[in-house]
């Protein structure tokens, strides 16, 4: 399962056959943010929100997928769901681990226990589900910022 | 004096003061046990003492003397038939016509050999008779005696046996000794004084062996009860151990044994009869009652003086003699190892040691047991724990998921319409909202459901229900589907049930069938009556389920490990409630699966209502 999502500004439309499109924050565009979640329904509203603010959005709908996003796409930051069937979020971030990847992470979950998996993982910070619109965009626009300036 | 007549001088010597011995030992204490062991070896002691002193001065007896001897020499074997009745039963009758023979026969000897000398050859005749008719009697009654002993006891028995065949033999040789011509007459008799006194020896050993005999034959049954001790605490039942122990114990010290274990809540002994009947005990009461109340050993040959309150079930039990020992763990009262013997003598006074030790070692095994089974509490109370939060978390976390999508999809869709009115609907963004709207309220569902079925309260207002109709219905509802779902209904089926939820449990079958196959497969329903029961089966082409997952599919939270589940939303409650409906309804819930090929639920359910009772 691996979807290409283009941000037009205006909506989170889907457009298979373009690859990525600049919203209007033109400084975002160049933050590249990857979704990683088994469950179909948040990775469709993620995306959706995400490039409607702008950003250039991929979509994992698990670990493996996610891996070789990251290899061939090299994006900026990683939103991670945790509990995930065959390859979950431990085993993501250890595999990015190893691979020597420094792309910052954003653990992503419904479990009471965010804080800790993240530090667990020694992810860049956490995203506790249900979370807000604001929460999600403040989120990605915190550490992509932190992302520019290095 | 020769050497020969020097060496057996000392023998006879050494015998008759063991015999000694043994006469004072025994005389000490007064019951019948010990009087007929000090008559027997009395009698031998003065019998073997008096030919080697009248022997030694030269001089010959009086008449009246040496019929004296003769009557003691008759007696003997009465004796023993005395000692074979301490240690198994005799007949009555025996008994009396022994006792009865023997004034008869000694009154005609002395008769025969003081008034008309010498004495008839009849009545000699009838003398061996009387001794040889008794030793053959008594030799049998010991080695069956023995042979159904077992332990200590055994050993016993077996000497006991050995010395009645060797004093049989020595009368044997005495006898024909007598009537032969020499030097044949020496020889025999010589052999037979050989085999009395080792009879003596074997006697000696049967009936009262030495303390450092005793322990040396109660080693080995010790031993392998020890060796097996380790185990008994891990025997999946505390009856088995209690078996063991008493099967050890009576191993141990030849008799049979009983182990009361001390319930600390009802404040009573318990006990348990072959058959696994229990049987309590107030404490004091009984002798095993009454050494759990004094906490140390009670020893009697005699239980019914020691506790005539209990008299009657002690002749009923044909106990003889009782030795009863508390079992104790460091001031922990656990409860008591009693030794029964139907016949007092089989126990010794140095027996209470040995009760001690495997009391001592009986408290050990059934410490170490209580240690296990509270590890076992302690884990099964963690377990469950842990269970109830990983409901809760599995819970919380399987609402928030879809919850994260509604709240998400709908604060951007209320930013949008902000920020431009006039823009279209994001149809796509609605029917997410929708989707995830309904799979939330189902995931309340189920887990209200859960909850109702933990209380046992699943199920509600039955009435008569026609399962037939019912399953067509739902059936019918659930098309047109990509699968083609079949029903076949085998005559009319009426139960009572709870007719919503029997709705709901054929629902969930049916969509699981279809879940987890292929597109295009069919799924078949069929609904029969079979045993006085209502059948219901669901059977598809799908993916199947796992051998070693089958068991556990109708547990909570419990998915296949072949579900895939991003394809599959679940919390894996659905199956524990088709359970629960059933398990309510007093029926039954299984299932039947080849990887690769399909699966097929089976429903029984019960034609009357069929409700548990709680």
């Amino acid at each position: 399962m691996l979807e290409f999502w283009a941000g037009h500004g205006d909506g989170g439309t889907q457009s298979g056959d373009s690859n990525v499109t600049m919203g209007k924050g033109g400084e975002r565009a160049h933050s590249r943010v990857l979704v990683v979640d088994d469950d179909s329904s948040i990775l469709d509203t993620v995306t959706a929100i995400l490039s409607g603010e702008g950003y250039l959005v991929m979509a994992a709908g698990g670990g493996k997928e996610a891996l070789a996003l990251v290899r061939s796409w090299h994006p900026t930051l990683v939103l991670l769901d945790m509990r995930m069937p065959v390859m979950d979020g431990w085993a993501v971030a250890r595999a990015l681990h190893e691979a020597g990847s420094r792309v910052p992470i954003i653990v992503m979950t419904a479990a009471e226990s965010a804080r800790r998996w993240a530090d667990e993982i020694g992810a860049a910070g956490h995203l506790a589900k249900p979370f807000s619109l604001d929460e999600l965009i403040q989120c990605v626009e915190k550490f992509s910022a932190d992302e520019r300036k290095n | 004096m020769t050497a020969l007549d020097l060496i057996n001088g000392l023998t006879q010597a050494i015998f008759v003061l063991i015999f000694l011995l043994v006469f004072v030992r025994t005389l000490r204490h007064t019951t019948p046990a010990h009087i007929d062991m000090s008559l027997f070896f009395g009698i031998l002691a003065f019998v073997v003492a008096e030919s080697r002193i009248s022997g030694f001065l030269g001089v010959t007896p009086p008449v009246w003397f040496t019929d004296v001897l003769v009557a003691l020499i008759v007696a003997l074997p009465y004796v023993l038939l005395r000692l074979v009745d301490d240690f198994t039963r005799v007949p009555v009758l025996l008994k009396r016509g022994a006792e009865l023979f023997l004034i008869i026969l000694v009154a005609a000897y002395a008769y025969d050999s003081l008034v008309t000398p010498p004495v008839d050859p009849p009545i000699i005749l009838a003398v061996v008779a009387y001794l040889a008719g008794l030793f053959f009697y008594c030799g049998a009654a010991f080695i069956a005696a023995s042979r159904k002993a077992e332990g200590v006891t055994r050993r016993r028995m077996q000497g006991i046996s050995l010395g009645t065949i060797l004093f049989g033999l020595d009368i044997l040789m005495s006898g024909i000794g007598g009537v032969m011509p020499e030097p044949d007459k020496t020889f025999l008799t010589a052999t037979g004084q050989i085999l009395g006194l080792a009879s003596g020896v074997a006697f000696y050993l049967g009936f009262a062996p030495p303390s450092f005999l005793r322990r040396a034959w109660q080693a080995p049954e010790l031993r392998n009860f020890l060796a097996r001790a380790a185990e008994l605490p891990r025997l999946p039942d505390t009856l088995d151990i209690v078996r063991e122990l008493e099967r050890g114990a009576a191993g141990a010290t030849g008799s049979n044994a009983r182990v009361a274990l001390w319930d600390e809540d009802t404040k009573v002994l318990r006990m348990w009869r072959e058959g696994g009947e229990a049987v309590e005990v107030m404490p004091g009461r009984f002798i095993a009652g009454r050494a759990f109340e004094l906490q140390r050993t009670v020893f009697t040959t005699d239980p019914s003086k020691e506790d005539p309150a209990d008299a009657e079930s002690y002749r009923r039990s044909r106990a003889g003699a009782v030795m009863s020992t508390p079992i104790t763990a460091g001031g922990r009262r656990l409860g008591v190892l009693s030794l029964f013997a139907e016949r007092p003598p089989i126990f010794a006074q140095s027996d209470m040691e040995l009760a001690q030790l495997l009391a001592d070692q009986a408290a050990v095994i059934l410490e170490s047991r209580a240690l296990i089974d509270h590890a076992a509490r302690m884990k099964a109370q963690e377990e469950a724990m842990r269970l109830k939060e990983d409901f809760v978390s599995a819970a919380a976390h399987d609402l928030k998921t879809p919850l994260t999508t509604v709240v998400a999809q709908a604060e951007f869709l209320e930013r949008k319409a902000l920020r431009d009115p006039s823009s279209p609907a994001d149809l796509q963004g609605l029917q997410r909202i929708v989707r995830e709207g309904k799979r939330l309220a189902a995931l309340v569902t189920d887990l209200l459901d859960a909850a109702r079925l933990e209380q046992g309260r699943l199920t509600a207002e039955r009435e008569p229900v026609d399962l037939g109709t019912l399953v067509s219905e739902v059936v019918a509802r659930q098309q047109p589907a990509a699968h083609a779902t079949d029903v076949d209904v085998r005559g009319a089926v009426v139960g009572v049930y709870d007719r919503r939820r029997i709705e709901q449990l054929v629902e969930n079958l049916v969509e699981n069938a279809k879940k987890y196959s292929p597109e295009a497969t069919p799924v078949q329903v069929t609904v029969w009556q079979q045993d006085g029961e209502a059948r219901v089966s669901v059977r598809d082409h799908g993916i199947g389920i796992p051998p070693t997952d089958l068991p556990k599919i109708f547990e909570r939270f419990s998915r296949a490990s072949n579900v895939d589940d991003r394809r599959f939303h679940g919390m894996g409650l659905g199956l524990y409630i088709c359970r629960g409906i059933v398990e309510e309804h007093g029926g039954r819930i299984w299932a039947e699966s080849e990887i690769g090929k399909g699966s097929t639920f089976h429903v029984a359910l019960p034609l009357q209502d069929g409700r548990r009772l709680n």
